[in-house]
């Protein structure tokens, strides 16, 4: 590890892994339950926004809820929905529809390819330069192990750029496309997914999501074609600015550490968890907004414990912020303003050498 | 039309049906719906003696109608947890016709996850069933019967029987194992014997009765038909080859060969109709991989579900806490599931 404090990491694995293990005793059906009503909700929004958006005729006011309402449904099956059933969390459930391995989300970006990038080398390398792809996507410097170059300059300009298409951002990212289309090679990088199949998923996916917004929907209204095509494409751009600020905050905010490959070689257990907790941040507000995050307001708890059911994250912070105490762990925590102010003064700091 | 809708939530709505796309808004209002599954209404449940429980079930109307000697999936939520397990149906396809229930009977394993559960389902409750399954069904083959029931392995046999004609002439001999004192449904058994001349039947303890071998060399060039624990199975397939008797038989996945934490054992891995050797010291993605099977896989340490897959059957050991699976088809990751028994895996 990069940074040899006393912490005692036996220790901290071992009342981590108290805390985790309670979790995972105690699941059970108010965890089915919520995660059902989260979906019943998301139908909800998705449907009454879909037919609002088509009274928009009738009067204005209709077109605009009914938008606010598919992005608060897209927002519901990407955030609380698809990331966390795609994690694994509700895989106990045995249900056919609610698990990893079916779930796909109303997103340009295709779920497996998601996975195999996202849960695997972002959960597992967490904010290791050179292995978690996600720290910057390889668009912006956040840290000084990048080598300046010019176009950094106006990386925040690029920073607005992937907030507003986020979702196709996602999409390229996450099936590594650098290697996908370009044929940069990894090393140690064992392909369970051929290039072909990635790229198929990747155009298919993405033309699926395009046609079902910008075809299918504007065309059942018909004469209203375009007030649909265009609440559509508002309620997308809400969906992305919102995902892509909520997921800066978790990353990239000040006090957000980086972490060298070579310090992390035969990682034990409990340098895996401080690593983790270094690496994530938390971002304080009232039950209805975290749900809205996906719990991702709870980043610090989800990358520690990555498949235990979103919402407890809630009730375990409090355990985990007193062992992070007694460790003398920063818990990096705080109001959304503080914390988005945070990510833009690093984006701006690092735009500069 | 339901095609349609198929392809439009397969390509719009990333659901594999329509109906998994609404299924958590209509159990809001239509308890136990559930996409794949029938719906069941709890007519009655009573304790046939002190360990073994007799389930009346109304199911709804586009259930297809068994034929006697067939099982059904019971499918519970509990605590949140789908959990599935398969019973042979005891009651008749005219009791079913003319009452609309069917009814199971089922042995309660005290550590079992199902069927403890099943005496303190409630009158009224919703459950879920699978359409009827299974091929052990009486054979049309005019030669006389053997039928060898062991415990609970009764219950087919009392399904099979209720649909007989009382004009049938073929003899049809039972021979009923049980503990003492634990052979269930009797007054059934002599009802039938009352209507149905060319039936016999004969209530045997292993302890005071003997062997099943002395029964059955007297029934040589007859279909035998046997349901029971393994053991018994065994016997009578082995007997049959001597007798030259065809068998006919039900066996759900004979129970599982676990062996202690640390012996090393040796176990058959059926998937996608292949059969391979695996042993129980290293996990299933390991030995996949070593066999050269392709597999996706991701962190190898069982956090990021991509080599996660559903077991059919066959119990499993999770190497980060030791416990072992349930028997019944459930999600497992391959990277942290060590083989306890034989398994069938869909990959």
């Amino acid at each position: 590890m990069s940074n040899e404090t006393m912490t005692n990491y036996d220790k901290l694995a071992a009342q981590l892994d108290a805390v985790k293990h309670d979790v995972k005793q105690s699941l059970g059906q108010r965890d089915a339950d919520y995660i059902r009503r989260v979906i019943f909700a998301q139908r909800l929004c998705e449907w009454c926004g879909r037919i609002l958006i088509m009274l928009g005729f009738i009067q204005p006011l209709l077109w605009a809820i009914g938008v606010l309402s598919l992005a608060v449904a897209k927002i519901l099956d990407n955030m609380e929905i698809g990331h966390n059933v795609m994690h694994g969390q509700y895989d106990w459930m045995n249900d056919k529809h609610i698990n990893s391995r079916r779930y796909e989300w109303d997103i340009a970006c295709d779920g497996s390819s998601w996975n195999r990038v996202h849960n695997y080398e972002h959960h597992t390398y967490t904010n290791i330069i050179g292995k978690d792809r996600d720290f910057g996507y390889g668009l912006l410097r956040l840290s000084n192990d990048f080598r300046w170059r010019v176009k950094n300059l106006w990386q925040f300009a690029t920073y607005i750029v992937l907030s507003v298409l986020f979702q196709w951002g996602v999409s390229y990212h996450e099936m590594a496309a650098e290697r996908v289309f370009f044929g940069k090679k990894k090393e140690n990088r064992k392909n369970t997914m051929t290039h072909n199949e990635l790229k198929r998923r990747f155009f298919s996916k993405g033309a699926r999501q395009l046609v079902k917004d910008y075809v299918l929907f504007p065309l059942l209204a018909g004469p209203l074609f375009l007030w649909v095509l265009a609440g559509n494409l508002i309620a997308n751009l809400l969906r992305n600015l919102w995902t892509s600020t909520i997921i800066f905050c978790g990353h990239f905010t000040g006090d957000v550490q980086t972490f060298k490959q070579e310090d992390c070689e035969n990682e034990t257990q409990g340098q895996w968890y401080y690593r983790q907790a270094l690496g994530s941040s938390n971002l304080e507000g009232g039950n209805l907004f975290h749900v809205l995050t996906g719990h991702l307001s709870f980043q610090i708890e989800h990358h520690l414990f990555p498949d235990i059911p979103a919402k407890r994250y809630r009730d375990i912070a409090p355990k985990v912020r007193a062992i992070f105490k007694e460790h003398n762990i920063h818990y990096n925590t705080g109001s959304f303003a503080r914390q988005y102010a945070s990510v833009v003064k690093r984006i701006l700091r690092f735009s500069l050498p | 039309m339901s095609s349609i809708l198929t392809t439009l939530s397969n390509t719009f709505f990333h659901h594999a049906s329509w109906k998994g796309y609404w299924e958590p808004v209509i159990q809001r209002f239509v308890p136990a719906w559930r996409d794949g599954f029938y719906r069941a209404q709890v007519i009655d449940v009573s304790m046939l003696n002190s360990n073994t429980a007799a389930l009346t079930l109304l199911p709804n109307k586009r259930w297809p109608v068994h034929i006697g000697g067939q099982h059904i999936g019971l499918t519970l939520e509990i605590n949140g947890r789908l959990i599935t397990r398969v019973f042979t149906i005891a009651s008749d396809p005219m009791t079913f016709k003319q009452t609309g229930t069917i009814r199971l009977i089922t042995r309660i394993k005290r550590d079992g996850l199902l069927t403890p559960r099943i005496p303190a389902l409630e009158k009224k409750q919703w459950v879920n069933i699978s359409a009827p399954q299974g091929t052990f069904i009486l054979p049309h083959h005019n030669r006389s019967m053997v039928m060898i029931a062991g415990g609970s392995g009764i219950t087919p046999f009392i399904a099979m029987l209720k649909t007989l004609p009382p004009d049938n002439a073929l003899p049809i001999t039972l021979y009923y194992f049980a503990k003492e004192n634990e052979h269930i449904l009797h007054d059934e058994l002599a009802s039938i014997a009352r209507t149905l001349p060319s039936f016999t039947y004969h209530l045997l303890t292993r302890a005071r009765h003997g062997d099943v071998e002395h029964y059955l060399t007297q029934h040589p060039n007859a279909d035998w038909l046997v349901c029971g624990p393994a053991p018994l199975y065994r016997q009578v397939i082995d007997l049959a080859a001597i007798a030259h008797s065809d068998v006919h038989s039900e066996h759900f996945g004979a129970t599982p060969t676990l062996t202690s934490h640390t012996d090393k054992a040796t176990f058959e891995l059926l998937y996608n109709d292949r059969t391979l050797q695996v042993d129980s010291e290293q996990t299933l993605l390991t030995q996949l991989q070593a066999q050269n099977i392709p597999v996706s896989y991701g962190c190898g340490i069982g956090i990021c579900h991509q080599c996660q897959c559903v077991k059919k059957r066959g119990v499993v050991k999770d190497t980060r806490t030791g416990a072992l699976s349930d028997s019944a088809e459930q999600l497992i990751q391959l990277c942290v599931s060590q083989p306890m028994s034989d398994l069938e895996l869909e990959i």
